[in-house]
């Protein structure tokens, strides 16, 4: 690679990438995505001191301390890891049971060596607080010294001092908690001891101490007491620190939360080491030394602050422990228990929402000035460069302000757990950390949780997003600050301390300005008149200050810092009253002290990105290492609905289950309310496993840890996914079934009170756009997830629809068809955001009608006409209803039982599902049109024509079967001739003879059962053929009508006097050519196109244009079924027809006529009762098809006895049976007779008098006279 | 008092030197910083679209296995 890039190139190249467009087509809900995360830090601990010669030697000495302590800090920090994170590793080892167990030895070796390197920290720990404390105790000896105490000392250096006595108490704590360290180390003396490890008098002695250290309760403290107590006048040093931290506290110097938690930390353990044998804070408080009420005041405000992770301690504790608390108790508010305001969420929610809205929109304009002059040449003004540094340091500042109110809440609430009496849904027998967490948050905690939590993840990105901008600009404005301050600002005291001749000051001066000035042309103008304390010529005096986007180095801003506030200070003890600041002038004064104040924050805004990352940590919320040892013992984990397996892991290493971990009673208390303000934050919950991951890597850097929190995120993102998808499916499914529901229906339910309310809206199209979201590292297309959870609860509804079907009778398919609707209306409204597979598909795949020919619901309407419809039903020929007969001739249908559901299966809600219960319990006491619809929709053809196959062999199998079979009994039992006797003899007596002549028909046991039960079969089928084909011929006049306007169909039009109808006609043609598929296609897609368009119309010209009718087929078929001689008898005897034989079908058709026409007792049944219509269908249209209607008319017994009794009009009763009702029932059933034959000749096209068969009509050969004959 | 002044304007130098060093190092540690950032936005836009992608070959998929199983007619297919 010889070809090199300079310097502006690569920078240019950069710029460039800005004009990429990298659309990504998510809403922003979740916390800034981060693959690659790249910070730079800069701090070099003073390493570079000795580069800056002209600063005063006493503040660099004073750098070197600082250095010295901050790296023990971090050790100390280490250690505090050490002991939080510590898991007893005893408790895992095997004991040893008996002194002759054979590997007792090997366990011992064993234990050691698992457990020597532990050990080895411990004891490093244990030099190291020894040490800690010797160095610092040395440090303040150092600061006491009676000459030293007059000097100043930074505030750096004091808060230094404090940061150490917050380690101390940290460590000491941490040591006192965990009694699992002292568990493991008496386990590892005992089996060193047992192997004589420790055999030299050094590490007996080493170990005895190490003992010491832990065992006895806070050691660190008493020792670190004890010796501060030996030096003279530590307290002052002390009440420095103290006053420090309230002053920093008083005018909010302190940008993180943890930063702020120290001060109140070092306050109260502070006070806790002043307060002893040698010293009384109460005597330095009336001294006004210190101010006990105002500390008193900050720890009402807040109660408990963060030790460590989530060890809280009560700041009053340090009062109360201390030995003068008991005759000064009246002094202090802060231990009386009550409730601070700070910890009312509730009421901090509305300032901080308007906090939120005012900086967000102050930012948004920022921001859009950002892209929208991302391009311009000047570079910003210092005006514009100091506001966008404002703005972020008050952005910082806001969210630290956020996470502060969030953790003190949450710390307040693991100080302060919940019992069974305040809250009642907490179980008596609940553990500690739930009672802690899970049972402590009221619903609308919860909610203001999740709402703070998403505003800090939420401003956080937007500002993290402007990080480069605010970068440039926090560096531009401090460069500017800090060189117009040196260069500029302090020329006027220098001119002063010239003139004044006060060398210290201008030596202080001059060392501030030539650590840091940068000028213009790289040295000091020798002729700035300032220098020889002259006053500026009347022209002015003009210094270029340049301008630079690079901020001052650690060290440098150390430097200036702590010599500038040795000129401004007025702090220290009675022995330091004479102080530099009084040698001041008042106005140079206040400008010195405006920057000491504002330069601050420069440290924390150098640094904006790890200050940002900081001030939103919210990790701490799921780290729980003081509870579990707490709880460590007493509880092994066995609920939660782990495997077995997962029973014993955890028996070995407990922890909580996810309910009482805080993201995730965040999270699911939003899945559970369903609220729909909240729905949108769903995600910014479980972005505390993130940073919670990322603290468990990179401060504790413990991998289990890390392991743990990946663990919860694993199920619980499982279960997230689920509750989601669940939920939205569900959401959908009410929708679609709530439009569905008939307006009319709602409004009857209104006004009788019953409410079906609409399902409230619900925002989950913003969680639908997510595909990338972001956990633990990995990139989840959450989108995808929810799509395939989706569609198996899609395909499961159809499942279940057709499941419900099948365990019901007929009078199911309207309900089935109502559910197959809204599924398709959710499957629409769903698909909006997923992509799911087509409706027809799915709804095929439930049907199991993808590769077999004909689906579940075909297979279960033949199965339920075979068995439940044709047995059963009766028709009505009125009401064109089949109703299930008063008792069942056939046996008990069994039907498998309905699949197991959940209401989202059905209609979405329960609600939802008891409404259209009701209506479709309207729908199942008959079969009607509602049905006969439904089934020629959801059956289509091909699924018609397969159940009239099958109907069809059944009518066939009935007739060539049973029918016939009683047809020959029956007709053998028939009189050989029964005529119809004259009218003279009068009803009674024509009725008497026939009951007479038909007497063995009408005493045949099985006739009124199994014979009629055939013939109802026959006819059901047969009606449900003819009423199939109704309704489809319903369905095709309305597809042909819907189709008629794009196939050139146009509806004839009326005609005006003097208009031409081909005109009129031509003309609309021309109106709606733009319609025509056909010719349209023809001109704008491909022949093939073109051509399948062609074959469309065709098909829908076609289908019914000929009069294609089923069921005239069926009738054909039905004839060729009767063929067998019983049905004709032998052919007539005078070769024209029979009158008084009775060989024929119809004779005993009328035979069983008179049966049926009986009237029956009162408590009997009719035969339309049991039987319905279907039995005179079956009997007509038999009679149609052998061709012996006339026949049948002409000569019926029923009619003929009518006949007589219309004529006489005689009553009588015979053998039981009365005549005149018997009349009218013959009346009746002539009538209904008439109307069968007239329907079905309809079909059979009999009464066309083109089409009337030719054959019937005999042709007689005239009579030809015998002389005739013979001479043929 | 004129050595003074050399050793002055000599620190004085370089103090601008260094400056002038950091300034550069600023410059390199911004563009850094924009590099991440876009690498990250890329990353989303990648992911985001290669999402769309999956889903629409996912359909495809189902679409193909489904008109398969139409046209087998119970038979598989070879």
């Amino acid at each position: 690679m010889a070809t090199s890039v300079t310097l502006e190139d690569a920078l240019s190249n950069v710029d460039l990438l800005e004009d990429i467009a990298l659309p990504d087509q998510q809403p922003c809900i979740e916390p800034p995505p981060a693959s690659i995360v790249y910070q730079a830090n800069f701090d070099t601990n003073f390493e570079d001191r000795t580069a800056f010669v002209t600063g005063i030697a006493k503040f660099m000495e004073e750098a070197t301390v600082h250095a010295k302590l901050n790296e023990m800090l971090e050790e100390g920090d280490e250690y505090a890891v050490m002991l939080y994170t510590w898991r007893s590793c005893s408790r895992a080892i095997p004991s040893i049971k008996s002194n002759e167990q054979p590997n007792r030895v090997e366990i011992y070796e064993k234990t050691v060596e698992v457990l020597e390197p532990e050990v080895t920290k411990l004891v490093n720990f244990m030099y190291f607080q020894k040490r800690a404390v010797d160095w610092f105790c040395e440090e303040i000896k150092r600061l006491c010294h009676q000459e030293r105490r007059r000097d100043f000392v930074s505030e750096a250096h004091l808060l230094t001092l404090g940061k150490f006595i917050n380690m101390f108490a940290v460590l000491d704590a941490l040591k006192n908690m965990k009694s699992s360290v002292k568990n493991d180390y008496a386990q590892y003396r005992r089996a060193a001891g047992f192997l004589k490890k420790m055999a030299d008098p050094q590490s007996i002695q080493e170990s005895q101490n190490l003992s010491m250290v832990l065992a006895n309760h806070d050691k660190i403290t008493n020792t670190l007491k004890e010796k501060l107590e030996t030096i003279p006048g530590y307290e002052e040093i002390l009440a420095d620190v103290i006053n420090i931290c309230l002053t920093y506290l008083d005018t909010r110097m302190y940008v993180t939360p943890e930063e702020k938690h120290v001060l109140f930390k070092v306050m109260g353990f502070g006070l806790y080491l002043m307060d002893g044998s040698q010293s009384n804070i109460y005597k330095l408080d009336s001294k006004k030394r210190i101010s006990l009420s105002k500390i008193d005041k900050y720890f009402k405000q807040l109660q408990v602050v963060t030790l460590f992770g989530d060890m809280q301690i009560p700041l009053y504790s340090y009062i109360t422990k201390s030995p003068h608390y008991e005759e000064n108790k009246s002094r202090w508010t802060c231990t009386a228990t009550n409730n601070s305001p700070s910890y009312n969420i509730l009421e901090q929610l509305q300032p901080i929402r308007e906090e939120h809205t005012k900086y967000i929109s102050e930012l948004a304009r920022h921001s859009n000035e950002v892209v929208t002059t991302a391009q311009k040449d000047s570079p910003r003004t210092d005006e514009e460069n100091k506001e966008l540094c404002d703005l972020a340091l008050r952005g910082v500042q806001l969210l630290s302000s956020w996470t502060v109110q969030l953790m003190e809440l949450y710390s307040w609430k693991l100080v302060h757990p919940t019992d069974n009496f305040s809250n009642k849904d907490c179980p008596k027998e609940a553990e500690e950390y739930e009672r802690a967490t899970r049972y402590n948050y009221d619903t609308d905690e919860k909610f203001a949780f999740v709402e703070v939590i998403a505003m800090i993840k939420g401003l956080q990105l937007l500002m993290s997003r402007m990080e480069s901008v605010f970068n440039e600009a926090i560096r531009r404005n401090i460069y500017a600050d800090l060189q117009d301050f040196v260069q500029i600002v302090l020329r006027e005291p220098l001119r002063q301390t010239v003139k004044k001749k006060k060398t210290l000051i201008k030596s202080i001066l001059t060392s501030i300005r030539d650590t840091c000035v940068d000028w213009m042309r790289g040295m000091e103008p020798t002729d700035d008149p300032c220098l020889k304390g002259e006053k500026d010529p009347k022209s002015g005096y003009q210094i270029h200050v340049p301008r630079r986007n690079v901020g001052p180095s650690s060290t440098q801003l150390y430097m200036v810092r702590t010599m500038l506030e040795s000129l401004i200070a007025d702090r220290g003890g009675p022995s330091s009253k004479k102080t530099l600041r009084k040698e001041m002038d008042g106005m140079a004064l206040t400008s010195l002290d405006g920057f000491h104040k504002q330069s601050f924050f420069y440290t924390h805004l150098l640094n904006f990105s790890e200050t940002l990352q900081k001030c939103c940590d919210l990790s701490q919320l799921w780290f729980r290492e003081f509870y579990l040892e707490l709880t460590m013992g007493q509880r092994i984990q066995t609920d939660g609905g782990d495997g077995s397996s997962e029973v014993r892991l955890k028996a070995f290493k407990p922890q909580f289950p996810i309910e009482m971990s805080m993201p995730w009673i965040l999270t699911d208390h939003i899945l559970e309310t369903k609220e729909p303000s909240m729905m949108e934050y769903v995600l910014y919950p479980l972005d505390l496993y993130n940073d919670s991951a990322h603290y468990a890597l990179t401060k504790f850097r413990k991998q289990f840890l890390y392991d743990e929190v990946e663990a919860e995120v694993n199920l619980c993102f499982d279960q997230f996914v689920y509750k989601l998808s669940d939920q939205i499916f569900t959401y959908y499914k009410a929708q679609a079934a709530s439009i569905m529901l008939d307006k009319r229906f709602r409004a009857e339910c209104a006004q009788h009170g019953i409410q079906i309310p609409y399902p409230p809206a619900n925002r989950y199209e913003t969680l639908l756009k997510q595909r990338h979201v972001q956990i633990l590292g990995r990139s989840v297309d959450l989108n995808r997830l929810i799509t395939q959870r989706i569609s198996t609860a899609m395909q499961k509804s159809l499942d279940v629809a057709i499941g419900r079907f099948e365990s019901g009778d007929l009078t199911g398919i309207v309900e089935l068809e109502c559910l197959t609707e809204v599924n398709r209306l959710t499957h629409k409204l769903l698909s909006e955001h997923v992509s799911l597979m087509d409706f027809e598909a799915m709804f095929r795949e439930a049907n199991h009608n993808v590769s077999a020919p004909y689906g579940r619901i075909t297979l279960h309407v033949f199965w339920e006409l075979n068995y439940d419809f044709l047995p059963n039903y009766c028709y009505n020929n009125s009401t064109n209803r089949f109703v299930r007969a008063v008792f069942p001739l056939s046996q008990e249908v069994n039907r498998e039982r309905a699949p197991p559901n959940t209401p989202q299966d059905v209609y979405g809600t329960k609600v939802l599902n008891n409404a259209y219960g009701h209506i479709y319990n309207l729908y199942t006491g008959f079969v009607g049109s509602p049905h006969f619809r439904a089934i020629s929709h959801l059956l289509g053809y091909q699924g018609i024509a397969v159940v009239m196959e099958e109907l069809l062999k059944i009518i066939k199998s009935l007739i060539q079967g049973s029918i016939r079979q009683y047809v020959k009994t029956l007709m053998d039992s028939m009189p050989k001739i029964c005529k119809l006797p004259r009218f003279d003899y009068g009803s009674p007596a024509v009725l008497e003879y026939y009951y007479a002549q038909l007497q063995d028909i009408i005493n045949y046991p099985e006739l009124k059962t199994e014979v009629f039960q055939s013939f109802r079969e026959v006819g059901n089928a047969v009606l449900f053929c003819l009423l199939c084909e109704q309704s489809l011929s319903q369905e095709e006049v309305r597809d042909l009508l819907h189709a008629a306007p794009f196939q050139n169909i146009i509806p004839r039009q009326y005609v005006k006097e003097g208009e031409k109808p081909e005109a009129k006609m031509k003309k609309l043609e021309q109106k709606y050519q733009a319609l025509q598929v056909t010719s349209v296609i023809e001109k704008l897609g491909t022949p093939q196109q073109a051509a399948i368009a062609r074959e469309g119309d065709l098909l829908t010209k076609e289908r019914l244009c000929c009069g294609l009718s089923m069921f005239e087929i069926i009738l054909t078929r039905i004839k060729t079924f009767l063929e067998d001689q019983i049905w004709h008898g032998p052919p007539p005897a005078n070769g024209v027809m029979n009158i008084d034989e009775c060989t024929e079908f119809h004779r005993l058709w009328s035979a069983m006529q008179i049966v049926y026409c009986m009237p029956v007792g009162e408590n009997e049944f009719t035969v339309e009762q049991c039987f319905g219509d279907s039995l005179n269908w079956a009997g007509c249209l038999m009679t149609i098809l052998l061709g012996q209607q006339r026949r049948f008319e002409a000569l019926d017994f029923a009619y003929h006895i009518l006949k007589i009794n219309k004529a006489d009009l005689k009553d009588d009763v015979i053998k039981g049976v009365n005549l005149r009702r018997m009349c009218d029932r013959i009346r009746k059933f002539q009538i209904l007779n008439t109307q069968i034959f007239a329907t079905v000749n309809k079909y059979m096209k009999s009464g066309d008098a083109d089409s009337l068969p030719v054959e019937h009509v005999r042709c007689f050969q005239p009579p030809i006279h015998q002389s005739l004959a013979s001479s043929c | 008092m004129a050595g003074g002044r050399d050793t002055g304007s000599a620190v004085q130098r370089q103090i601008q030197q260094d400056w002038a060093n950091r300034e550069y190092i600023e410059v390199i540690t911004a563009s850094i910083k924009k590099i991440t950032d876009f690498l990250n936005a890329f990353d989303m836009s990648c992911r985001s679209r290669l999402a769309m992608l999956n889903e629409k070959l996912t359909s495809l998929e189902r679409r193909i296995e489904y008109i398969e199983a139409r046209v087998t007619k119970g038979e598989t297919l070879t």
